[in-house]
């Protein structure tokens, strides 16, 4: 069975979707635009511009110039044979890892700068929390000449040093942000409250698929070109539809993205992950299991608070992952059981950031580790013979220092 | 007469403090109360705010806490109460409503819950005799502020400048304040950035003031006692209720 499209020489637009929110932005009662009145008009007009951009063939010919020959998409379909064979099933890993920045967040950069530049906004800001939007973020706006502020907690300033040194480099200005759990929430919050006084010439590039609307859909419309990809790349390498499709999830971009083209055919089921941390009794960053709905961040989701609706902090060892909400499409998808959410641990994802180091010599990020590791969590006769995609959201590159300081005395 | 709003915030450094505190601004010729309920991620309010916020949670405030020294608080002064969203959605609204019958509470002031969220809640609110104060930005169009003002009870709450609070920044409000006196008669207080300094100059051609930042620096201040700081924050109080009034 061929594909009616080829992602090597055809140009990726999004399409409607059946889960598409309201006019507010609401998916369910999930979503909507929770924020400071001063921010609606600029929300409003947002909409607007990306409802004019959403389905236009010229906007999305020049976002598919950079892709092609900046970011490098078609990312890979790998064949993961040794993994495979080890777990009885076949695994292809989407290679958006080979991206370059070294995640899918650049995917999201580029078009989100794009559209920032035809807005002739001249300055952009993001927060981040692994650094990986941030880098990606300081990467496109050295690229299209604008100004850049990334706002990134304390705490992970200090664990993930290379890459606030890469945001620097690339001529960011990074703010460390010292409130509350020093995390990727507080860098949200920031950044939000910086958007507040500076609307008027700033774009916010959010890196997730949360906020308030548009962004939760227009981020998982821009993403979602990962299983576009994915799933014409699968028919020409089997020749059928895949069977599992696995992403991991702090605030659920890289999931949409691949989960976008498979969400509600018959017999593929979709799991996303979400960071379990030191188990669901401890601290982990389960908002989906453990959470309960509430308003953070300017939308309505699943969300880690205590019995008076304080966000409590969460906990992974992934600094992507540690974020105590999650995007609203993801809380109505687990409302309407179109997608399966589970948890990896810590520990678990450790294993299989060795486990897929040396079995197939790829190094993951610490987040894609952990839908790595939901391959040696799933009851073995589940995945039997079956084709299971992942999704290898991002390389470990930037996670060295910690890996080396976590597994020293397994590797000296 | 201008109107003078004080925020607080409760439970900052104690509930006794904050008792006290609105019964002193109450005799300072304060005409409204908003006590603050402390939140996680107060993304609207600066530095100052947040602190207070986040002392207030350390030291242990719960919501049964701001339930208790309203009863205590709202018989002696006209009191809303000003918080995120989530808190009401978590413990449900119907509860705050309650309590806020209960304890003569008037209103409610939530700065996350713009124009559109608000019309799944104002009617409840207000069927149960309850304020929900309307926000105005001067980035909203002229559209927008009609669709506001349309409903807009007891005040207009009007953000002085685009950012958030005690920023103390400038920006010329005739023009929105001209626009939202098109459309209603409801009162319009300017809050944001206003202290001792600045009062006169934004209480020009509006109804009152909202002041926050410059009574919280002062709670935050430890080199003062209790004391002290109930009686810097009353006598400043009384200070900005003149010059409005000038």
């Amino acid at each position: 069975m061929n594909p009616s499209y080829n992602p090597q020489t055809d140009i990726y637009i999004p399409i409607p979707n059946p889960n598409d929110p309201d006019e507010l932005g609401h998916f369910g009662i999930f979503g909507g635009r929770y924020v400071p009145e001063t921010l609606m008009p600029a929300l409003e007009q947002l909409a607007k511009d990306y409802e004019a951009v959403r389905f236009d063939r010229e906007f999305w010919a020049e976002v598919d110039y950079y892709y092609k020959n900046y970011v490098g998409r078609p990312s890979s379909l790998y064949y993961a044979a040794n993994i495979s064979e080890e777990i009885g099933a076949k695994v292809y890993l989407k290679r958006e890892d080979l991206n370059h920045t070294g995640a899918h967040k650049i995917n999201h950069t580029v078009a989100q700068a794009i559209l920032a530049k035809r807005l002739g906004k001249k300055k952009i800001i993001a927060e981040t929390g692994a650094g990986q939007h941030g880098v990606a973020t300081a990467t496109v706006a050295a690229l299209f000449g604008l100004e850049c502020e990334i706002f990134m907690g304390a705490k992970d300033v200090a664990r993930q040093e290379l890459n606030v040194f890469r945001m620097k480099l690339l001529g960011a200005k990074v703010n460390a942000v010292e409130s509350g759990s020093k995390t990727l929430k507080d860098a949200m919050n920031d950044a939000i409250r910086h958007w507040v006084t500076h609307a008027r010439d700033t774009f916010y590039v959010i890196g997730t698929v949360a906020g308030p609307h548009p962004y939760p859909m227009m981020i998982r419309d821009i993403q979602s070109i990962i299983g576009w990809e994915a799933k014409a790349q699968l028919q020409v390498a089997e020749g059928c539809l895949p069977d599992k499709v696995i992403a991991c999830i702090g605030g659920g971009s890289n999931a949409m993205g691949i989960f976008g083209h498979f969400v509600g055919l018959e017999g593929v089921e979709c799991i996303g992950i979400e960071a379990g941390g030191y188990g669901l009794d401890s601290k982990h960053g389960c908002s989906l299991a453990k959470g309960s709905p509430g308003v953070l961040h300017g939308q309505l989701s699943y969300l880690l608070q205590d019995e008076d609706g304080q966000v409590q902090e969460a906990h992974s060892i992934s600094a992507g992952l540690d974020y105590p909400g999650i995007g609203p499409e993801h809380s109505y998808l687990k409302e309407t059981g179109q997608v399966t959410y589970d948890h990896i641990t810590d520990d678990e994802a450790l294993d299989a950031f060795v486990w897929l180091s040396q079995r197939e010599g790829i190094i993951p990020a610490f987040e894609s580790s952990h839908a790595v590791a939901y391959l040696k969590k799933i009851a073995p006769e589940k995945i039997r013979g079956k084709t299971i995609l992942v999704n290898l959201s991002g390389r470990g590159d930037k996670d060295m220092m910690q890996a080396k300081e976590i597994l020293k005395e397994k590797f000296e | 007469m201008k109107k003078l709003v004080a925020y607080i915030t409760t439970g900052y450094p104690d509930l006794k403090f904050t008792e006290d505190l609105a019964l002193s601004l109450a005799e300072a010729g304060v005409d409204t109360l908003e006590l603050g309920i402390p939140f996680s991620d107060p993304v609207a309010d600066g530095p100052v705010i947040e602190k207070a916020n986040l002392y207030s949670l350390q030291n242990g405030f719960k919501m049964k806490d701001l339930f208790e020294v309203s009863r205590k608080i709202a018989p002696h002064i006209d009191t809303l109460w000003m918080g995120y969203f989530n808190p009401f959605y978590h413990k449900g609204l119907d509860l705050f409503i309650n309590e806020a019958k209960s304890s003569g509470v008037n209103g409610f002031i939530i700065p996350d819950l713009p124009y559109e969220e608000a019309q799944a809640y104002k009617p409840q609110i207000e069927s149960a005799g309850l304020s929900l104060i309307d926000f105005i930005a001067p980035t909203d169009t002229e559209q927008r502020i009609g669709m506001i003002t349309k409903d807009a009870k007891k005040f207009i709450y009007l953000v002085a400048y685009a950012g958030i609070t005690g920023a103390g920044k400038s920006e010329s409000l005739d023009e929105v304040v001209a626009t939202i006196r098109k459309y209603t008669q409801t009162p319009v207080y300017v809050g944001f950035g206003v202290d001792e300094n600045s009062a006169k100059e934004k209480a020009q051609g509006v109804d009152g003031v909202i002041v926050g930042s410059a009574f919280v620096k002062i709670l935050l201040d430890e080199s003062l006692s209790s004391a002290q700081k109930i009686e810097k924050v009353s006598s400043l109080a009384r200070i900005i209720k003149e010059k409005i009034n000038e």
